[in-house]
Formats: structure tokens, sequence, C-alpha cells
């Protein structure tokens, strides 16, 4: 009788919970499981989609020029380094705007190039993802939020580019780089140790 | 918003909009330090060896930042009474305020003065600009909680921030954990005994922070506060502190967690809580996780009140698996607020799928407990500890009024067989501990079992069906009328007691198993917290726990058995046999009566009747089997098959038992039968006047703010019947009761009660008794399982 009545309870519940979430939010994709599809375009009107992508491993970075932990990882030169790093290791590093317009971190095509120069960075391309959809489909939450794909299309780790969620660019260099670490791991043919880690940053500006 | 504020940021925002700046200016960008306090910090190093010096310059400090502050803010008139407070906020054992723009910061001890050995509490307060934010440990979908570096000379000790419970902060699809408004961080902070009185203590911290409206300003203050010592309890607080922290407190969790159940292998997961735990009627409720992945953070997370529970459903986030299972449930009711710790890392059992490994960051969620003591009792007691626990308890078993009768049988068999080789004895003690574990394996594999079902079990719950306890019944007749001589149970029966040495083997199989059946209700509580640890378990260490449990009751036997010297010391038998075995039926007659007494709680008049009317058919059963082996031909056949009759009949009663047992079958009330208040439950005519237990009187009590006492008993358990004898029906402690206008509510878990097993699960319990006193407005007080008069008066007064 009570658990009868716990399950049924359970259902309604259950129910309401997915209706409530059906016109929302975030996916939570899942490590070790085909990395959610994805259609977009770079700066360059360049449309690029990751079914096109099979046989490379692919890196997602979200970026906001304006957030402090952004800030803080391209004014150390940090970030440029880990995309030299990756790119030259064969990865297609795609750096994401999922701020809309109006919001922090907004940019024009035009603008998000001046950035790239101006910071010396070194994305294979930077896509401009002004509705949100790219970072919906793959949950990103803060910038910078860091995505490994690996050759296969299996998204192999999301979380923070590394363990010290601060500002301080004094942290970088006793930090561990969970990016770095993947990408090690992937090429010696080990599991990824930590293949999900906590984001920090700023919140993305859906 | 104090108009200075407002100003300040005016000024600043083209800073804050500056496109890129370098590294060391951007973690310098929220740092605001007025021209004064770079002096005062000059000022400092070189007086730093005079404490005196410091006393006075902190003085002066003091004045001239009052200047500063009241020409910096001519809006301070026309404040909100809490911007009045915090303009005053000077003096002793206060810090220079820190403003941002985004924030003004200030640390403040609760008294200007503390006493060597004494501890006292500061509070980090922010008061933030409107629509923005601070963080939580756990900040949510971003963002980073407060840290605070400390300074401080020896002797002297911060603990960890204690974190008010904090707000759902929406931004877009995602959201933050934190604080908007005004927040005070408050920090315990502790003095050696051997500081010297006189001698003025200085604390220096260093706070960095993040404050985001739609985008973050990492920011970061420097404080210092000179407190004095005295050798008397700290000075009155002024009034607008004593406010500041009276407020501060208001916002802080209850201590104590608790215990509540998540699946975290679902999607979605479900929290249940027991909702004795929350206050009435409430409007609100939410979860806050502790440590980021364990939830989806922006998710809705509905729940429903169903009878006893709260049920939540909320939505995995992206590392359910390895995030502790606990969080703060912040429920709104019509008197204000309440945040409840909840941990539900006692069912970490049933979390399955791929654990993925989280990364810990060492500073950030983390910090899970905040150091608050904990009401889970058994949150300590490790596998070792419960083994022997369940070791030493399994041997206290065997001096169980409920063990004794078998164990009577036992020791007569064991007698008559002092005659027989070691090999034969240790055969029949192997065989009698086989019993013993074979039974408390078959239980705890049954337990497992229904726990892994969801079903609301306990121990001793065998006892709470009316057919059990009436077949029981008849097992006990039936073992007293073979002792008495009236019958000779055959090969056929089990062979308890009266197998002679030739069949002795599954004989001494099944008293060891007859002993420990008979002995569960005895180990409720003896064993509360090895079994409550053992049911929490995963299911090899819970089936560790209980089969040391039957090993302890086993091992004496069995060393008696294997042991020549002491079974050489049995006496011999004889005559003297004959008489002790008639004699000991007469405790099996009284385990049949005193099981019709507990069937008389459950079952009614009507319930006993009928058992009354099987146990006839049983006895006439048994007599005509006895009588058909005497007979001849036609009239054996007639005497099996009446005897047949007699048995099945008594058989039917016993199970047609079940549906007509009041309570058992309404879902609602359960075994308190109806819901009238009531003086005379069950377990108890005399005592303190009772009512019966649920949730919502207590709920409605505790709001009313009336001190409350609860005791969870049933018919079946003794320890609760001897508590209730020598000390809650003494005269003292009813007038304790009468005097001090206490709600006395007594729960009867005699039949099966979900909502007794949900309060019995709240205070990680898995059985009765448990004694539990609410004072008024204040947090709930378990007793000890075994009482006394002064225990529960002490506790009163309290």
């Amino acid at each position: 009788m009570m658990l009868r009545l716990e399950t049924r309870l359970a259902a309604v519940l259950t129910a309401v919970a997915l209706c409530s979430l059906s016109g929302a939010a975030l996916a939570t994709p899942e490590v070790d499981a085909p990395a959610p599809a994805f259609t977009g375009v770079d700066t360059a009107g360049k449309t690029w989609a990751l079914e096109d992508l099979a046989g490379q491993p692919v890196i997602l970075e979200w970026t906001n020029h304006d957030c402090p932990y952004v800030k803080k990882h391209y004014g150390a030169g940090n970030m440029q380094t880990l995309q030299r790093e990756a790119t030259d290791a064969g990865y297609v590093w795609l750096s994401v705007i999922s701020s809309a317009p109006g919001t922090q971190g907004h940019v024009s095509a035009a603008e998000a190039d001046a950035l790239t120069a101006e910071r010396d960075a070194a994305p294979t391309a930077v896509l401009l993802d002004t509705e949100g959809t790219i970072g919906r489909a793959y949950g990103a939450r803060t910038t910078p939020h860091m995505y490994v794909i690996d050759e296969a299309g299996t998204l192999v780790y999301m979380g923070g580019i590394d363990d010290r969620a601060t500002t301080d660019p004094a942290d970088i260099p006793a930090a561990t780089n969970y990016v770095r670490l993947a990408m090690s791991e992937l090429e010696a043919g080990q599991p990824i140790s930590r293949p999900v880690t906590r984001p920090y940053g700023c919140s993305v500006k859906y | 918003m104090p108009r200075g504020i407002a100003d300040q940021h005016r000024r600043r925002r083209p800073l804050a909009r500056a496109s890129h700046p370098g590294p060391a200016r951007m973690t310098r960008r929220g740092r605001t330090r007025p021209a004064a306090l770079l002096g005062w910090r000059a000022d400092r190093r070189s007086a730093s060896r005079s404490w005196h010096a410091v006393r006075e310059i902190s003085v002066l400090l003091a004045l001239l930042l009052s200047l500063v502050s009241a020409s910096a803010l001519p809006g301070d008139a026309g404040e909100t009474p809490d911007a009045r407070d915090w303009a005053v906020m000077r003096g002793l054992g206060v810090s220079q305020a820190v403003a941002t723009g985004n924030l003004r910061a200030q640390l403040i001890a609760e008294a200007g003065a503390v006493a060597p050995g004494s501890d006292l509490e500061l509070a980090l307060v922010f008061d933030i600009r409107p629509h923005w934010h601070t963080y939580w440990k756990n900040p949510g979908d971003s963002g980073e909680p407060p840290r605070l570096t400390w300074e401080l000379p020896p002797g002297v000790e911060v603990g960890p921030i204690q974190w008010p419970y904090p707000s759902l902060i929406r931004v877009g699809p995602l959201a933050n954990y934190g604080y908007a408004g005004r927040v005070a961080h408050l920090i315990p902070l502790s003095v050696t005994a051997d500081w010297p009185v006189g001698e003025p203590i200085e604390v220096r911290a260093e706070a960095t922070w993040l404050v985001c409206e739609a985008h973050c300003i990492p920011e970061e203050g420097q404080f210092e506060l000179v407190l004095e010592t005295s050798a008397t309890a700290a000075e009155d607080a002024d009034r607008a502190r004593a406010k500041l922290f009276a407020n501060a407190r208001a916002r802080l969790p209850s201590s104590g967690r608790i215990a509540a159940t998540l699946a975290r292998g679902e999607d979605p997961m479900r929290l249940g809580v027991p909702a004795a735990a929350l206050p009435p009627e409430p409007t609100s409720i939410a979860f806050f996780a502790d440590q980021w992945g364990l939830l989806e953070h922006a998710a809705a997370q509905p729940w429903a009140i169903d009878g006893a529970r709260l049920l939540m459903t909320l939505t995995p986030g992206e590392a359910p698996a390895s995030a502790a299972p606990t969080g703060l449930l912040v429920v709104e009711h019509a008197d204000g607020t309440e945040a409840l710790p909840v941990d539900a890392s006692r069912t970490l059992a049933e979390a399955s799928g791929p654990i993925a490994e989280l990364a810990v960051d060492p500073t950030a969620g983390s910090d899970p407990g905040g150091g608050a003591p904990t009401t889970v009792e058994d949150a300590a007691l490790g596998l070792p500890l419960a083994l022997l626990f369940a070791l030493l308890g399994g041997l206290v078993l065997n001096l169980m009024p409920c063990v004794f009768p078998v164990l009577a049988i036992k020791a007569l068999a064991l007698a008559q067989q002092s005659q027989q080789g070691l090999a034969e004895r240790a055969r029949h003690g192997l065989a009698y501990s086989a019993g013993v574990l074979a039974f408390f394996a078959l239980v705890a594999i049954l337990l497992l079992a229904l726990r892994a079902g969801g079903a609301a079990v306990g121990w001793g719950f065998q006892l709470q069906s009316p057919s059990f306890v009436v077949l029981m019944a008849y097992l006990f007749l039936t073992l007293g009328l073979s002792l008495a001589g009236a019958i000779t149970l055959g090969a056929g029966l089990m062979g308890i007691g009266a197998a002679g040495p030739s069949r002795g083997h599954l004989g001494a199989f099944m008293t060891g198993a007859l002993a420990a059946l008979v002995a569960a209700p005895c180990t409720a509580p003896f064993m509360g917290a090895a079994l409550g640890f053992a049911l929490a378990q995963p299911w090899p260490a819970a089936l560790a726990v209980v089969l040391t449990l039957g090993l302890g009751m086993a091992l004496p036997f069995l060393l008696l058995a294997l042991s020549p010297t002491l079974a050489r010391r049995l006496p011999r038998p004889g005559q003297w046999m004959e008489y002790l075995k008639q004699l000991l039926s007469f405790p099996m007659f009284a385990t049949a009566a005193w099981l019709l007494w507990v069937l008389s709680v459950q079952a009614g008049p009507i319930g006993v009747g009928a058992a009354l009317a099987g146990l006839v058919l049983l006895a006439l059963g048994l007599w005509l089997l006895e009588a058909s082996r005497a007979g001849q031909g036609r009239w054996q056949r007639v005497a099996q098959v009446s005897a047949g009759v007699s048995l099945a009949a008594a058989l039917w009663l016993a199970i047609d038992l079940a549906p007509s047992a009041p309570g058992a079958s309404d879902g609602g009330s359960g075994g308190t039968v109806g819901e009238e208040p009531r003086t005379a439950t069950p377990a108890g005519r005399s005592g303190p006047t009772s009512t019966p237990f649920s949730a919502e009187r207590l709920a409605a009590a505790r709001a009313a703010g009336r001190p409350v006492f609860v005791n969870m008993t049933a018919a079946w358990c003794i320890t609760c019947l001897v508590n209730e004898r020598v000390a809650l029906s003494r005269p003292t402690v009813v007038e304790a009761f009468a005097a001090g206008d206490l709600l006395y509510l007594k729960g009867d878990w005699t039949n099966r009660d979900a909502r007794i097993t949900d309060y019995l699960a709240g205070f990680g319990r898995s059985g009765v008794p448990i004694y539990v006193y609410y004072a008024s407005g204040a947090e709930p007080k378990v007793l000890p399982q075994v009482l006394t008069e002064s225990i529960v008066l002490d506790a009163l007064e309290r």
C-alpha cells in the first residue's frame, strides 16, 4: 500500500520535473559517450560541424574576453600556449562565444578577429554562438569551460581549465592543467584520470 | 543603497570596462585601499613591537575613518536601519571598512574584548550593491566563494567560515548559490588560556571574493582589528553590533544533520527526508548541494510531502556519484525560514553507474559539515568497532530472557551428550553454530532485500506481523507440550530439544536457528548502533556485522561443546533430567503467553480469541497424532485425519489474522489505534498522559514553542517496557512532564508503521526504543536507550 503510493507519487514528481525541464536549460553531456553534435559559424563565415571533423580530436573552449577568469589565462599567455600545443598535436581548437547580443563578451566577427590578433591567440577558429545553441547542447556554464573530444567523436573531458579556481595569474604555474593532462593521457592511450571537473569562471551570458 | 557607493561605482565603472588589462592590473582591480589605510599600514610597521602604540593608532584611525566616512557618505541620515547600523560599526574589535563600489566589507568582532581561554565570533560583513551578489561555499554553476587568509599571534586560532544559508540566484539558464544585500560570514575565534590579560590581540586577515551582477569582479581587501583582553567575560557589545550578530546567527543552518535518502544512480534523483524534521506547513523548500557536481543547480526541484516523508525530485549534475550527498534544505514557512543540513551519505551503497573522478578543488566547495556537530549517532562508528559490538552483543544475547528457554533445551541436550566423544560433541556444537549463523544470514539477506525494495523495515520487524506472532506461540506451545511429556515429537517435526543423540545434528541446527529467531527482539536495544550501521552499509559489510552477531551468540555453546574439560564438569544424566525437562516446559508456556499478550495489542480481543482457539486445536491435533501412534487400523486413520484437520484449522486461524488486525491494513494511522489521544497505550498502562505520535502533532507543538518528549515503543520491546516502568512512570517524571506543560508523544511500533520507521530513520535508528526530548526552541536531544529516572529528569532540566 505504502509502496504503491510512493511509486505513484514518484511518477507524478518525475513527470512534473520533466515537464518543467523540457523548455529549459542546459543539457548535461556525458563523458565516454558521443559528444553532442553541433554546427556553428566562425568569424570568417565558415561553417563547422562536429561530424565533419571525424578522425580529428577537437577541443572546445568557451570564452568571454571581459571575464576576469578568461583574462587570467589570456593575460598570462597560458591559453595561447595551450592552443598552440593542441593545434600542433593535430587538435582542432574551437573557441566558442555564447554571449547573447547586449551581454558581456558579445562581439562581432571583426571584433573577435581583432581580439585574436591582439592577444596573439591561436585557435583553429572562433565560433559565434550568439543563440547559445552549442553552449546549451554542451551545458557550458562558465568561461572558460573546456571540452576535449577524441578522434572517434567521444567526449573524454569536460570541466575547468585547471585546478586553481581563482583570477590570480600567479596560480597558473603550480596548477594542474586538466586539458593538458587529458591530451597527454589521450596520446599515451591511457584512460583519462580526471574526466569531469568543476568548471570555474564567469557564467556564460546566454 | 548608500549614495556614496553608487557614486563610487560610477567613478569606477570605466575601470571595470577597461578592455584588456594585464594580469597585475586585473587582480588589483578590486582592491581599494584608501590613502588613510596605506598610511596606517606604514605606521603599523614601525610600531609593530608596541601593542600600546597599536591601540593608540587604532583609536586615532577609528576617529579618522569616522570623519572620512561621514564626509564620504552624506546620505547616511536617510539610509535604511541596516545601513545606519553599518555606519556606527567602529571602535575596538572592528576593522576598517573596505569599499569597492560593488560592496563594502568589514571585519567585526562580537565584542571589543575577550577573556583568555574563551571564544568569540568574528563576522566578515558584506553590504552588496543591489542586483549584485557574492557566493556560498558551493557557488553553483559559476562564481567563487570568499576566501580568508589569517595572520594571527600564536595562541589565537580561528575556525572555518560558518556559512549562512544561501539563496538561489538565476542567471539565464544557469544558477548560482549566493547572497544579495547584506551577508555576515561568522568565524569562530579562540584565545588560549595562557594569553596574558591586558595584552591586546591583533587580528589580521586578507580576504578575496568575487562579486557579480551579470558580470563578475574579483576583489580583495585587508582587514585588521584589535581585541582587548580582560579576565572577565566580554563586555557588552553595543546594540548595533549585537543586532548584527543576532541577525547573522539567525541565518545559520541548524546544528546536527538529518539523515536522508538519495538514490544517486537514478535520473532524476529522489531525495527523501523525514517530514518530522521539517517545520510545519512549509510554503517553499529548496535543496542546496554542499558540493559541485551532485545536482543540476538550475533545475526545478518539485517536492511533495507524503505523510511522513518529504520527497524531492532533483536533476543529477555532472558528477553525482563522486560528490558528497549532503546539502541544506532551506524551508520557508509562515513564521520564517529555516535551513536544515541534510546528509544522505548513509545510502552511499545505492549509488551506481560509472564514477567520474572528481577533481577536488581544495578550497572551493569543500568544508562539508563546517565542523557542525552531528546527531547521526553512528556516523562515527567504523566497521571494526561495529564488528566488535556485534560480537559482544551476540554474547550478551545468551543471557536474554527471550533466548533463555531455547538455551535451556540446548543445555539439556549437551548434558545428555557429555557421555559422547569429542568428535560427536564438536559436530553437535558446529551444527548449532551453523543453525544460528544460517538464521542470521537469512534475516540479513531478507533485510537487505527488503531495503533494496525500499520497504520500511527495522529490526524486530518480524514480530510486527500478527500471523508470525501466533505461529511463534504455536511453536512454543508445541515445545512446551513436548518437554512436559504430553507428546513426543517425531522426526517429522523439528526434533528440537528432545532430539536424541542419533538425530542430534539436525536438532542442534534447528535449536540454533530457533535461538537466533527468538533473540531478534532482544537485539534491538543492545545492537541499535551496530544494526543501524549495518543497515546503511553496502551489503558485504552489513552481512559481516549481522553474521558476527550470530557468531557471538553461538560462541559459548561451541566452546562448551568443544572443550572436554568444560563438558566434563557438566552433570551426569539421570532421573533429574526428566524433571528438569518437565520444568523447562514452563518457560515455553510463558513465552507463548507473552506472545499472546503481544498479539492482544496487535489484533485486539478477536485476534486473541482466534489465537486461543488455534492453540486448543493445535494441542488437540498434536494429542491426536500422539494417540494415533498407539492406535490400530481404522482408528489410527481417523485420528490422523482429525489431527490433520485440527492442525490445518489452527494454521488457518493464524494466517487469517493478518488482515483483521486493526491498523495493519490502513496505511494511515498505523499502529496507533485510531486518532483519539488516549492514555493507555499498549506498552505501559500508567505514567504520564500521552498522545499518539504523529509528525504533524510534533511539528505543531514545536511551532507553538511547546516542549515535546517523544517515546517510540512496541509491545514486543522489553527494553521499552522496562524503561517505562523504572523511569517514565515514576511520580517525579510524571510531575516534571506536567510541570513543564510537556507534550508527551508516544509512537507504537508494535505493528508496522511507516511514519515511525521514517522518524527512527531520521535519527539513524532502525529499531525501538528511542526517546527524544525537544526543549522549546532547541535542538532535539536523544536520550539513551536504557533510561533511569535521573537521566530523564536531567534531560528535562537542561
